[in-house]
């Protein structure tokens, strides 16, 4: 366990130092300056539209911070080697792959959070008051990152490339949004075989709209009860558990020539 | 009283490698490993020899468990690299090691030593031996960021050291090294051997070896074609050849020899080290005066070249070696 938080440790001072901690600096000012700005240009409630932008931008940034953390130490683990001089020590590679995922993990944390306390604060300095489920709402937008910084550590042993491992976790988060219009497009297929694809894929990818509270928490007739949270913690351990396992089966089989 | 008979440090056993590129239906095979069958004995330093795509990168890499060999296997300090017990025990420096740039020396060695389960007083106690030892105490607040090539060797070798190793694997070590740094990593290789510590170095720079090295191995193509105790080397007697400086203007003087074209095109001539006696006396006895004699290559050199079927040539847009 020690070794898997020096693991962790390491990445995450190895994250917040490079030019990634500009980009959570510059994310958190930026998304919720603009989701200010734009909520006093739009009609309506402009608070609410305030929370929903400000919630849609730290979930955002993110994304935005996952995939440039895998790029940048893609680089730096797997194409300059410096992943040799770490397995050459006494640490597994499931030791290690669990230390990198959760340095990412912290480094996601701290920008999801950082942003929704950003939000929090202006919200309540204008005089207004968040919404019942806005922590709830933060907490599971936390919880998917967990399951995509799983999937992005996994692909980043998978991956012969930078750029790959990149594409893959922008396309999973894409489709992973979009799960909802492919348990759709099941219904509505009638060809046996690509009713079975379809249906493959969908649970292959990670459900995120699981995790999307943001879009729902003016609604009056949202209830968060013990069924819900643990759906979706046993969905995002789960999810996690087998992600990590073909990361770890993957970076084990894995040769670095 | 008989020595007891250590077991080798590490065992190679009729291990083969063959790398597959291209396309899955029709990859191309590159054979990297041969059938290699080596021990490297406990307490001595054993040089890997070869040409650049020699096969000594690959094997350090199967030693390393980072590829995995098509045939054979390898048995290191008595078990399998896949033990952490085992991996506890062993210190690897890579050839121009790669480190995140955002830690600075000192944060760099704490994170491995903590890998080798060292914390605390005893870790930090342990980060500032190496730091001094490998002469980076004053830099080691400062970021990698900072430090010049030989400075991040330096770091390199730290790193393998922290766990206190009882088998060091270096690839390519003196890699950036200046000359005072070159000095300094050889007098740690002879203190860490005078220790006790096993040294594997995978190398091509032969005047390490003929220093630090007890045994050599000779790698080409993917075969080991030698291995050898130095000293055996050394004794060999392989015939050297030479490089005989001559000024242009004596060229006249070795009328109908065949050096006087070679004097007059690059200032002297290069023959073969069982003709050099011979040769300088012909030389004196036409009173020609001569700059000076060199060898074309070190004992170990010629012994490798010999070995790998190749012979030191004088290049004369380099001058002679």
């Amino acid at each position: 366990m020690n070794r898997i938080l020096q693991v962790a440790f390491f990445t995450y001072r190895e994250l917040i130092r490079s030019n990634i901690l500009i980009v959570l600096i510059v994310s958190i000012l930026a998304i919720g300056s603009l989701s200010f700005l734009l909520s006093l240009l739009s009609y309506g409630d402009s608070l609410k539209i305030f929370t929903d932008l400000g919630l849609a931008g730290a979930e955002l940034a993110g994304w935005m911070v996952l995939l440039l953390g895998l790029a940048v130490t893609y680089n730096t683990e797997m194409d300059q080697k410096a992943i040799f001089l770490q397995l050459a020590k006494p640490v597994t590679r499931g030791e290690y792959l669990m230390g990198r995922v959760l340095g990412f993990f912290a480094v996601n944390l701290l920008v999801v959070l950082g942003n929704a306390l950003f939000l929090a604060v202006m919200v309540l300095a204008v005089g207004g008051s968040l919404p019942p489920y806005f922590a709830v709402s933060v907490i599971f937008m936390a919880l998917e990152m967990l399951v995509l910084t799983f999937l992005g550590l996994t692909y980043q042993m998978i991956a012969t490339t930078m750029v790959r491992v990149v594409l893959y976790t922008f396309f999973t988060v894409l489709l992973g949004r979009m799960i909802g219009e492919i348990q759709w497009l099941i219904e509505k297929q009638s060809a046996p075989f690509l009713k079975g694809v379809l249906t493959v894929v969908y649970y292959c990818l990670p459900n995120l709209q699981v995790f999307d509270l943001k879009d729902r928490i003016y609604d009056p007739t949202l209830v968060v009860g013990f069924t819900q949270w643990q759906e979706v913690l046993l969905y995002s351990f789960s999810y996690s558990a087998v992600v990590f396992l073909i990361g770890w089966i993957s970076l084990e089989r894995r040769e670095f020539r | 009283m008989a020595q007891p008979v250590l077991p080798p440090a590490i065992r190679f056993e009729n291990l083969s490698k063959t790398y597959k590129t291209g396309f899955w239906f029709k990859p191309k095979l590159t054979p990297a490993l041969k059938s290699l069958t080596l021990d490297v004995h406990s307490h001595q330093a054993f040089g890997l020899l070869g040409l650049n795509g020699a096969g000594k990168t690959t094997t350090l890499k199967v030693l390393l468990g980072f590829v995995y060999p098509d045939a054979g296997r390898v048995e290191i300090l008595g078990g399998r690299i896949s033990d952490r017990r085992v991996r506890a025990q062993i210190g690897y420096l890579s050839e121009l090691p790669y480190f995140s740039k955002q830690h600075s020396g000192r944060e760099l060695l704490s994170y491995f030593g903590a890998l080798h389960g060292l914390s605390g007083k005893a870790l930090a106690a342990r980060v500032d031996e190496v730091l001094e030892l490998v002469r980076m105490t004053k830099p080691a607040g400062e970021r990698l960021a900072g430090y010049s090539k030989g400075m991040l060797q330096r770091i390199g070798i730290g790193q393998a050291l922290i766990g206190k190793p009882k088998l060091l694997i270096c690839d390519e070590p003196m890699s950036g090294l200046d000359p005072v740094g070159y000095k300094e990593m050889r007098d740690i290789f002879l203190d860490l051997k005078k220790a006790g510590t096993t040294l594997f170095l995978n190398t091509h720079i032969l005047d390490e070896v003929e220093r630090v090295c007890d045994r050599i191995g000779i790698m080409h193509e993917g075969v080991l074609r030698d291995v050898a105790p130095i000293a055996q080397v050394l004794a060999s007697k392989v015939p050297v050849d030479y490089w005989i400086d001559v000024d242009k203007s004596q060229a006249g003087k070795l009328a109908k020899t065949p050096f006087q074209a070679s004097i007059k095109a690059h200032g002297g001539f290069q023959i073969h080290g069982n003709q050099l006696n011979p040769t300088l006396a012909k030389l004196q006895s036409k009173r020609v005066k001569i700059g000076a004699v060199r060898p074309l290559a070190s004992v170990v050199e010629a012994y490798f070249l010999k070995t790998i079927g190749m012979t030191a040539k004088f290049d004369p847009a380099k001058g002679a070696a």
